[in-house]
């Protein structure tokens, strides 16, 4: 019914909204300049998905293929494998990394001394600075024998080998790495929503008679949600988008059977073998899943709780 | 009102989202979308047009051979700079580097260089060629490391067809390949295209530096001898481990291939076979694919287990294998004579004045057998691989500067450098100076190209670079092989069958190396050994077989 209402008032909405935020709009310019030219520009290029493309002929005289890539790497002797040691990689991700900046943010949250914030926040965001080849150095370092874990777990009684030789061991120190690069970073938002949530809501709270973890629990977290479920629909977009360049860094041949992921695997034989409409073809299979699974993730979380992108 | 402060924030917060997914957007490079990348600066940088720029003169003879040339053309040339690495630390442009200086006043024509990002050579070149901004001059090795071949990056109009600018504009390396015609067929395609210039060994001499080497003094120590077949390697393992507690005595580099530093044979050799492909009398066979290979899995992986080799065998670098075999962690690896003794024992000479190394033959089964495999070059290792850009708009100068490195007087400043400067000559023979022999492997690279160009690599270079009485016996050593008979020739499959080939040995390289390390880890029984080769079978590795053998064959028809 409002809708309806809404609609016939269309026109005259854009012209008061124009009048009155036409600064804003030309602050928007550049980004979707961005947009434009970066990410939608280069889209026409995905049609080389279908061709067997060389750069002499250019994109448009390359002689089209089918959907025979798509095929190569379908029926890829290894699809299986990269297929689901990328969405395992992904959902431990999600998993235990995803809820780690949370954790920190209210946990931030709760400590009085300003001093003491600052730094922890300071300690936490620097891994993020840190180049990915150095953080990925250190990680090798300290997980290869006779490195700090590896003494700690040689002096519990472990085996002193190399953790990134050992299949098992993989997953769990990618995602440790990844909480460790992170979490101070990613907490940031969550920092930032917490400090728009309303003071009175918590002496409300207090009057009542709530302690400090019923406060968090009533007032914090529901406060926390609309920012949690966005952040959460955008994470559902990536799923895929596992980076080759933190795997190739930490793997070698004897853990590729849990740390070889799709676009590892593509590296190898996209680019390294110059195939580009090879790549191609992964890419836009990659962007339609991670696109269904936004789009998904999306329409659930506005169904549950009425917080969603669109 | 709560409502609408509600609504500001979110406000705030969509707006910091939108930033920050463009931040991250711009980081992760996107997928595959071929879109130009910014990286690669724009090639053409010719600011005269090409009337001026052209030869001296038309007349094919004088083309290359007077120098300097009269030109204000600047040409591009791209190359891999890891082999400076070295050198760019101390001075960080090439065009600084006294050798190009020299070599710019020599020939009138002025470079500029362009370097991709180190370790990033292969995905920087695939950008070049994605974006279409070529440099004149593109120094890659087309044979092994464009997929196709040389005969596809033609075909793909990524480099240019020299033969009749060779003719015309390149008499210095014409008279060279004429005069060596085994130099010539390792050049060309199989329909007889030449691609690019060659760097080329002068001599037998040039073609083996690497191998096998060894801790003299802890053998020396123990009461051994230097150790010829597995049993006596075997037993020196145990005894560095037992009584000299080398944790991990045999150590060797894994990346960026597993066990890379095995390529050339070692100990895969006394079983008979290669990583790779290999031929036996004129047949062409697949290392992996033959029996020999469960016997070098059982035997390293046995080694391993006894904590012979190196726990961390699979992560070891060049890095780490320098810090075991310098700390007493490790005594024996494969390396090369500059790079493994040469820098060794440099490094500990103040350390420990008696620590000793020894180049040692590759290991065979029984005693007195020849090695089958070991490290031997080609005369031409990379092929033709100075090439040039077909969009080029001065090819046939391209051409004149990179054949002056075939004349009498360029060989010899390649080699050797200027005069005064990078050499004496004493009794006629050219001598580094000392100060170019104090720190030779860097000062080589800025005052000499000798160790690698377009040009004709002089024995005296390396009698003066592996001066080390150690250095000198080990490449004796270890040139006493049969690899010249079991060792593939350049062969170059057709653009197809290298799509075929590529693809196919994609899979069955991931296969093996991850069968190999993890039966000799111990995480898979020797079970799986069986499994992996039906697994091969069905990787169709018969058909690789196939396309390399047409290729040789092809190649002895040349």
């Amino acid at each position: 019914m409002g809708k309806r209402a809404e609609r016939t008032d269309w026109g005259l909405f854009l012209r008061k909204d124009w009048s009155r935020n036409k600064l804003l709009y030309a602050m928007m310019l550049p980004a979707l300049a961005y947009y434009l030219v970066f990410q939608y520009g280069p889209m026409y290029g995905a049609v080389i998905a279908f061709k067997d493309y060389s750069p002499a002929e250019g994109i448009l005289g390359s002689p089209w293929a089918g959907l025979s890539h798509f095929k190569d790497f379908f029926e890829g002797f290894y699809f299986e494998r990269v297929f689901t040691n990328t969405v395992l990689i992904s959902v431990y991700t999600l998993l235990f990394e995803f809820p780690a900046p949370i954790v920190l943010a209210l946990l931030i949250n709760e400590v009085r001394s300003r001093a003491f914030r600052g730094f922890v926040q300071s300690v936490t965001y620097m891994p993020y600075f840190v180049s990915l080849i150095v953080i990925c150095g250190i990680v090798k370092d300290f997980t290869n024998s006779g490195g700090i874990i590896q003494q700690v777990v040689a002096s519990l009684g472990g085996a002193d080998t190399a953790l990134l030789q050992n299949p098992d061991y993989f997953r769990p120190v990618y995602v440790a790495s990844e909480i460790w690069q992170r979490i101070g970073w990613e907490s940031i938002i969550y920092i930032a929503a917490l400090s728009s949530i309303d003071t009175e809501q918590y002496e409300a709270a207090r009057i009542d008679g709530a302690g400090r973890w019923r406060q968090m629990r009533s007032v914090t977290l529901p406060g926390l949600l609309p920012t949690i479920m966005i952040m959460f629909i955008l994470r559902m977009g990536n799923l895929l988008n596992v980076g080759f360049e933190k795997i190739i860094l930490l793997y070698n041949s004897s853990i590729y059977e849990t740390a070889d992921v799709i676009s590892s695997y593509v590296y190898r034989k996209g680019l390294i073998e110059f195939d580009w409409s090879f790549s191609a073809a992964v890419g836009l299979f990659n962007s339609v899943i991670n696109l269904a699974l936004l789009v998904l993730a999306n329409y659930l979380s506005r169904r549950v709780n009425q917080n969603s992108l669109w | 009102m709560q409502a609408s402060t509600r609504k500001a924030s979110s406000a705030i917060l969509l707006s910091l989202m939108l930033t920050s997914t463009a931040l991250t957007a711009c980081s992760s490079s996107n997928n595959g979308s071929g879109g130009p990348s910014p990286s690669a600066s724009p090639s053409s940088s010719a600011s005269a047009p090409a009337s001026e720029s052209a030869s001296p003169s038309d007349s094919p003879n004088a083309g290359g051979s007077v120098y300097p040339i009269k030109t204000d053309v600047m040409l591009t040339r791209w190359l891999d700079s890891g082999a400076f690495s070295q050198q760019l630390a101390v001075t960080p442009k090439l065009e600084d580097f006294p050798f190009n200086k020299e070599l710019e006043a020599r020939t009138g024509i002025k470079v500029k260089y362009e370097l991709p990002a180190v370790n990033q050579a292969k995905e920087q070149l695939n950008i070049m060629f994605a974006s279409g901004e070529y440099t004149d001059i593109i120094e890659w090795n087309f044979v092994t490391g464009y997929p196709g071949g040389p005969e596809k990056a033609m075909q793909d109009g990524n480099i240019l067809k020299l033969n009749d600018l060779i003719d015309k504009y390149a008499p210095n390396l014409k008279a060279y390949l004429a005069a060596h015609p085994e130099v010539d067929k390792q050049i060309k395609t199989d329909s007889g295209a030449y691609y690019g210039f060659p760097f080329i060994r002068g001599d037998d001499y040039l073609m083996t530096y690497g191998g096998p080497i060894i801790r003299k003094d802890w053998l020396d120590d123990l009461g051994l001898e230097v150790p010829t077949t597995m049993d006596e390697w075997y037993t020196m393992l145990k005894a560095f481990k037992e009584k000299k507690g080398a944790t991990a005595p045999l150590t060797f580099i894994s990346t960026p291939r597993l066990f890379d530093d095995l390529q050339q044979g070692l100990f895969y050799g006394a079983f008979g076979i290669k990583r790779d492909f290999y031929m036996d009398d004129g047949k062409v066979k697949f290392g992996p694919a033959e029996p020999g290979f469960k016997e070098f899995l059982t035997t390293m992986r046995k080694w391993y287990a006894e904590g012979l080799i190196d726990k961390d065998i699979a992560t070891v670098d060049g890095k780490i294998r320098d810090a075991n075999m310098t700390s007493g962690k490790s005594g024996a690896t494969y390396a090369l004579a500059g790079g493994g003794i040469g820098k060794w024992l440099t490094a500990m000479k103040e350390v420990d004045p008696k620590y000793d190394l020894v180049g040692a033959p590759y290991p065979v089964l029984n005693k007195g057998d020849v090695p089958k495999f070991g490290q031997k070059d080609f005369a031409a290792p990379q092929g033709g691989n100075f090439a040039i850009s077909p969009k080029s708009k001065n090819p046939e100068l391209a051409v004149q500067l990179l054949d002056y490195g075939y004349s009498e007087e360029g060989s010899f400043f390649f080699n050797f450098g200027k005069e005064g400067e990078a050499h004496t000559l004493v009794d006629g023979y050219p001598t580094y100076t000392d100060p170019v022999k104090e720190n030779l492997s860097l000062n080589l690279g800025l005052y000499t190209r000798a160790t690698g160009g377009p040009f004709v690599q002089d024995k005296r270079y390396y009698e003066q670079f592996a001066a080390l009485p150690q250095q000198q016996e080990a490449v004796k050593t270890w040139g006493q092989t049969d690899v010249d008979k079991h060792q593939l020739p350049p062969i170059s499959p057709t653009a197809e069958e290298s799509t075929e080939f590529a693809k196919i040995m994609n899979e069955v390289n991931t296969l093996v190396d991850e069968t190999t390390i993890k039966i000799i880890l111990g995480t898979d029984s020797m079970d799986a050994y069986d499994k992996f080769l039906t697994k091969l079978e069905s990787l169709n590795i018969d058909r690789a077989i196939e396309i390399y053998q047409a290729a040789l064959d092809r190649y002895n028809a040349r």
